[in-house]
């Protein structure tokens, strides 16, 4: 029984990480402007990650070393820096993206002034990190997260054109002339799913809670897979929904507020209530998931005593860093800064830093040397090299694509 | 570390992480100390961590940029000091002994004003 708890709360916590600002902009707008056109993104993208978290779950049991022990040991100082820094500029562009979210969230619910709510956002992430241990956060925002099922339940509402939605599944332009935008938007729904913050952190969270091979690969596996294969059938429940909603209307929900209206529109208040507190959660949890992964990342890299699990005193450093990455994203927001545009810049961003982050990671769970018999097996070699080939290509066509569409604008 | 052992420098040591006495994570092995010469054998003598030896592993734009915002000082810690190694590096004695981490107890001041840290 408890390991079915175990197993449950695992899910739980990656469908968490899945689900984050970047997905909610990227999918409703996808949805609004290409119908099912790109659900194959999201499910290239969920593929790719579950790959990935497993790797980095697994090489955190076997060896004990979280991503950034692992990229500084493997591919040397310099190296390392170098991702560092890449991973820290993106861990603090998603987490202003996540904040100004959150915050855009309770203006929705609330109707207050952004600035205010802007400080109430960041006072009630902080206050539950420091109040609430490690696991009640991944259950609270995990739980909450879940909420945002209320958008599969208003595509069911809508009665989802099934033929088109296999369609989707495909890779195959229908019906549009503007290449460049559809391929921006494939680019944003795949970096969306594999923000590498999700796998510092995931790898982070496995070193602290002292997984061993004996116990856990089998949760970990379980955990990639069914974790963020439910954050995808979200993702891609968004998608339906703004397709069978927005689209016919001609409206283009590349707001949150907008997106917000479908399952209003459908299931009424409690729809638009539902889906508030589920973005809330998921964007809220996410924010979280970023500060840590911007402190995990440069306890590792130092050599800094680091983890949630300590009292804060016990590992200084690295609670300081977190409240600093907080204070600098609450003083860029509150000059103004429309979170949504920084979304679509950290998401973009993120996959300059992918191949970074993923290939020292392949490099290792592949070698035997380190991992021994949980070494990747002949699966695990062609799914990781296959997705890093992908990564590649995303890498390289990201920014031009990003520059030629004006943020997808066309 | 007393018994004469041969170990690849560069996957076994440099860029692992030290851990105390207590298992506190207190830095990383940045540099090594070497004695001897190439035709006789070469020893470590001493690991070396933090500063100038974490600067030394950089160029250029990374080089400027260390020295701008890392002050922390060079360590030296006698490869004696060395009791065990496995993922990590673990250390006789100490952090606090062997002077290393002491940004941590700078921090841990400011930390330890906020209430339930």
């Amino acid at each position: 029984m408890n390991k079915i708890v175990g197993v449950a709360l695992g899910v739980l916590a990656a469908i968490g990480g899945f689900v984050d600002i970047g997905d909610l902009v990227f999918s409703s707008e996808a949805g609004g402007k290409f119908g099912y056109q790109l659900i194959w993104a999201i499910v290239l993208g969920a593929i790719g990650i579950a790959v990935y978290a497993e790797m980095c779950g697994r090489v955190a049991t076997v060896t004990k070393r979280p991503v950034f022990d692992v990229i500084r040991e493997r591919m040397g100082f310099e190296f390392g820096l170098g991702t560092l820094i890449a991973s820290q500029l993106v861990n603090v562009m998603t987490l202003i993206a996540e904040v100004g979210g959150v915050a855009l969230v309770l203006q929705l619910l609330a109707g207050l002034d952004y600035r205010l709510l802007v400080v109430m956002a960041v006072l009630v992430l902080v206050i539950s990190i420091w109040l609430l241990p490690f696991e009640w956060i991944e259950r609270v925002y995990g739980f909450g997260g879940l909420l945002l099922i209320v958008f599969a339940v208003a595509a069911l509402h809508l009665g989802p054109d099934w033929h088109r939605m296999a369609n989707g599944l495909v890779p195959h332009p229908q019906g549009t002339t503007n290449y460049l935008v559809l391929a921006y938007f494939a680019v944003g729904l795949f970096a969306s799913s594999m923000m590498p913050y999700e796998v510092f952190f995931y790898s982070s969270g496995a070193v602290e809670e002292g997984w061993t091979p004996e116990s856990e690969l089998t949760l970990n596996k379980i955990t990639a897979i069914f974790g963020f294969g439910v954050g995808a059938f979200l993702s891609i429940s968004i998608i339906v929904m703004s397709a069978e909603y927005f689209l016919p209307q001609g409206i283009d929900p590349n707001t949150l507020g907008t997106a917000a209206l479908g399952p209003q529109a459908i299931l009424g208040e409690t729809g638009l209530l539902l889906a508030l507190l589920g973005m809330f959660f998921a964007v809220g949890g996410a924010a979280i998931d970023s500060s840590f992964a911007a402190a995990y990342n440069l306890a590792q890299f130092f050599g800094w005593d680091w983890g949630k699990y300590r009292r804060p005193r016990g590992a200084p450093r690295f609670t300081l860093t977190w409240i600093v990455v907080f204070g600098l994203a609450f003083l860029i927001l509150m000059t103004g800064v429309n979170p949504l545009y920084v979304t679509e810049f950290a998401v973009i961003f993120s996959v300059v830093a992918m191949p970074l982050t993923y290939l020292p990671l392949l490099l290792v769970a592949r070698d035997k040397g380190y991992m021994g018999q949980y070494a990747n097996g002949r699966l695990g070699n062609v799914l990781g090299w296959l997705y890093f080939g992908i990564i590649l290509l995303v890498a390289l066509s990201a920014v031009p694509l990003m520059t030629l569409t004006n943020l997808g604008q066309g | 570390m007393s018994e004469q052992r041969t170990l690849d420098l560069a996957l076994s040591i440099l860029d692992h992480q030290l851990t105390d006495d207590e298992g506190r994570r207190c830095g990383r092995v940045d540099d090594v100390e070497l004695a001897g010469d190439l035709e006789s054998g070469l020893t470590v003598e001493a690991i070396l961590t933090g500063g100038t030896a974490r600067r030394g592993r950089a160029r250029g734009g990374f080089r400027r940029l260390l020295r701008y915002l890392d002050h922390s000082a060079k360590v030296r810690v006698p490869w004696a000091e060395i009791r065990g190694i496995t993922h990590v590096v673990k250390l006789e004695h100490s952090a606090h002994e062997l002077r290393l981490a002491r940004h941590d107890d700078r921090a841990r001041r400011i930390i330890e004003g906020i209430p339930r840290s």
